[in-house]
């Protein structure tokens, strides 16, 4: 990839040094829109983890970016700890049918065997030959769903967001059983070499509440944060939605980045945990890089890095959340060229000049 | 009103904002035994305390546990109290059909907005998840409704929402529902895009939005 100097490992390593860049990371969070890179049906995904580490890799290569996460959709442990997913033939899969409905059934509940159960198996497998191929120039991660969220797709999210004050104790039993899972399965991505990558998108206070966020989701993603530092690895968290009132309890959890959705403001997250952790985001997924145009892409680029270039503990420009599968290949191109045209250093004034608040 | 009934009716508003299902129940069958007005009991008690926790959602003082224990409670006192009320009370509410659209099964949202509007009045004809467009437009002629609401939270059924829309203009029955949209990719460019009649970030708005469209109160 000539349009870049650096190589997204070298980049990422010059940034952590506080060296000089070729210019800020950039990562348009792309996950099934890899299959259009190949020409391939979303669907042809399931059970096919070559097929998966094939299309991400394709993908990569296409726009240049800086992690690959392997990812399809936040189901995969749900599903191989009993939950039902449809899988339409070209579109991203959706919980049919949560895996117990009542929380008497919680105990009935087993971890997956990341090796065995479900889908996991086929993304471990993608995860290893992604890393084979690309690890050594390009970080190489693999979605980890956090252990609230995949209790809300084992037993319902109405369910769930009852039982959370109805029955707390319950609400505890089933994340534990969740989180034994999440940690097999971290554990098993390690092992290929990739870093989970954490994902837990109902903890969002679009939900819950901070307070329930502290009881009931913090402390399982801390663990998990815990075990991944003890490998050696450094932990992205992702909460979709509002989060602003939980930023602080998200950099409790030990997680070295936060991915900021867009429904949250940059600029508000660095004043408030900018000392702590770094951050990315959060040009919209759907209104801007599905249906804008690339100018809107570009203006919404230097919006983020107008806010946030300066963040103390770093900034990676990236998408709010997860690409929709249709997103235009132009608008991704459009996103990497406006982090390439502002460059480095980031002339923090000019973009001030140019975009008042 | 006696200072007994206007009291019976802030318990029940308190009742349902403290999530009290049993509570709201015993005020309701007592509201009854005292031969109070059930649309009076409705109207000051359970949809005034609807009203005061949609309230609280919106200053994030609650979250959706406490909105849909809330919600519990309320329905818990209808259910005692509809059946006594007058006949043609309870047959003039405007109809709004709702459903997330196919392709996807994240409810939570439409459910709320569900909630939000029986708790104004309006009569709700909920189709669940995953619905196709031809659907949404079938149960909107045959239920005389006014409004149809469109949910979702995936951006690869956003097409659906058009489709509803389309399906209606082919119909020449496009003037006859307010066709409204929301969910977490939807914004209010992509409402006007489709030719939606209009967009609502979240349950309360969606509420206020409705009002607007119909032009009136629910009854």
């Amino acid at each position: 990839m000539s349009r870049d100097r650096l190589t997204p490992i070298e980049r990422f390593a010059a940034y952590s040094r506080g060296e000089a860049l070729d210019r800020l990371p950039c990562v348009p969070i792309v996950g099934n829109t890899a299959a259009r890179v190949l020409g391939v049906k979303v669907s042809e995904f399931r059970g096919n983890g070559r097929l998966i580490a094939d299309a991400q890799i394709a993908a990569y290569r296409r726009f240049g970016y800086d992690v690959i996460r392997i990812f399809t959709d936040l189901y995969t442990q749900a599903e191989a700890m009993g939950a039902r997913v449809h899988y339409p033939e070209d579109e991203t899969a959706y919980l049919a049918e949560p895996a117990i409905s009542a929380a008497e059934q919680i105990a009935s509940l087993r971890p997956a065997n990341p090796c065995k159960d479900g889908n996991l198996p086929h993304h471990l497998e993608a995860m290893e030959r992604a890393f084979q191929a690309v690890g050594k120039e390009v970080p190489v991660t693999g979605a980890l769903t956090g252990p609230f969220t995949t209790a809300s797709f084992l037993i319902g999210t109405e369910n769930l967001a009852r039982l959370t004050l109805k029955n707390p104790a319950a609400v505890h039993q089933l994340c534990e059983a969740a989180y034994q899972g999440a940690l097999l399965y971290a554990g098993a991505i390690l092992d290929t070499g990739c870093t989970p990558s954490l994902t837990d998108a109902m903890c969002s206070t679009t939900v819950i509440s901070p307070k329930q966020f502290k009881e009931f989701g913090q402390p399982y993603l801390k663990r998990l944060v815990e075990f991944i530092h003890r490998r050696g690895r450094s932990v992205t968290l992702h909460i979709c939605g509002k989060t602003a009132p939980i930023w602080d309890a998200m950099a409790d959890t030990g997680a070295d980045c936060l991915s900021i959705d867009n429904a949250a403001d940059l600029q508000a997250a660095k004043s408030k945990v900018g000392q702590r952790v770094r951050l990315m985001g959060n040009v919209p997924p759907s209104e801007v890089m599905l249906q804008g145009t690339v100018a809107g892409v570009r203006e919404s680029v230097r919006r983020c890095v107008r806010k946030a270039h300066d963040n103390p503990k770093g900034f990676i420009v990236a998408s709010g959340c997860s690409l929709p599968v249709e997103t235009p290949f132009s608008n991704i191109d459009a996103m990497l060229d406006a982090v390439r045209e502002i460059g480095w250093p980031v002339d923090g004034d000019a973009l001030e000049r140019e975009l008042p608040s | 009103m006696s200072n007994q009934t206007e009291s019976l009716f802030v318990a029940l508003s308190d009742s349902v904002v403290g999530m009290d299902e049993d509570l709201t129940r015993q005020l309701s069958i007592q509201a009854v035994d005292q031969g109070i007005d059930a649309l009076s009991a409705i109207e000051h008690g359970l949809v005034e305390g609807m009203n005061r926790a949609g309230k609280l959602f919106e200053t994030e003082e609650y979250f959706i546990p406490e909105l849909l224990l809330c919600s519990d409670a309320m329905y818990a006192g209808l259910e005692i109290l509809r059946p006594h009320l007058k006949h043609e009370e309870n047959e003039v509410r405007r109809k709004v059909v709702i459903g997330v659209v196919e392709g996807d099964t994240h409810d939570i949202g439409k459910n709320l907005v569900k909630i939000m509007l029986e708790a104004s009045g309006f009569e709700i004809v909920d189709l669940g998840r995953d619905i196709p467009p031809q659907r949404f437009v079938d149960e909107a002629i045959e239920v005389q409704a006014s409004v149809i609401a469109l949910s979702t939270l995936m951006t690869t059924t956003m097409d659906g929402m058009a489709d509803v829309i389309q399906l209606l203009q082919k119909a020449n029955l496009r003037d006859r529902f307010k066709v409204i949209v929301g969910g977490g990719p939807i914004s209010q460019s992509f409402a006007d895009r489709i030719g939606a009649d209009g967009y609502a970030s979240g349950a309360p708005a969606a509420v206020k939005l409705v009002k607007h469209l119909v032009g009136e109160a629910a009854r």
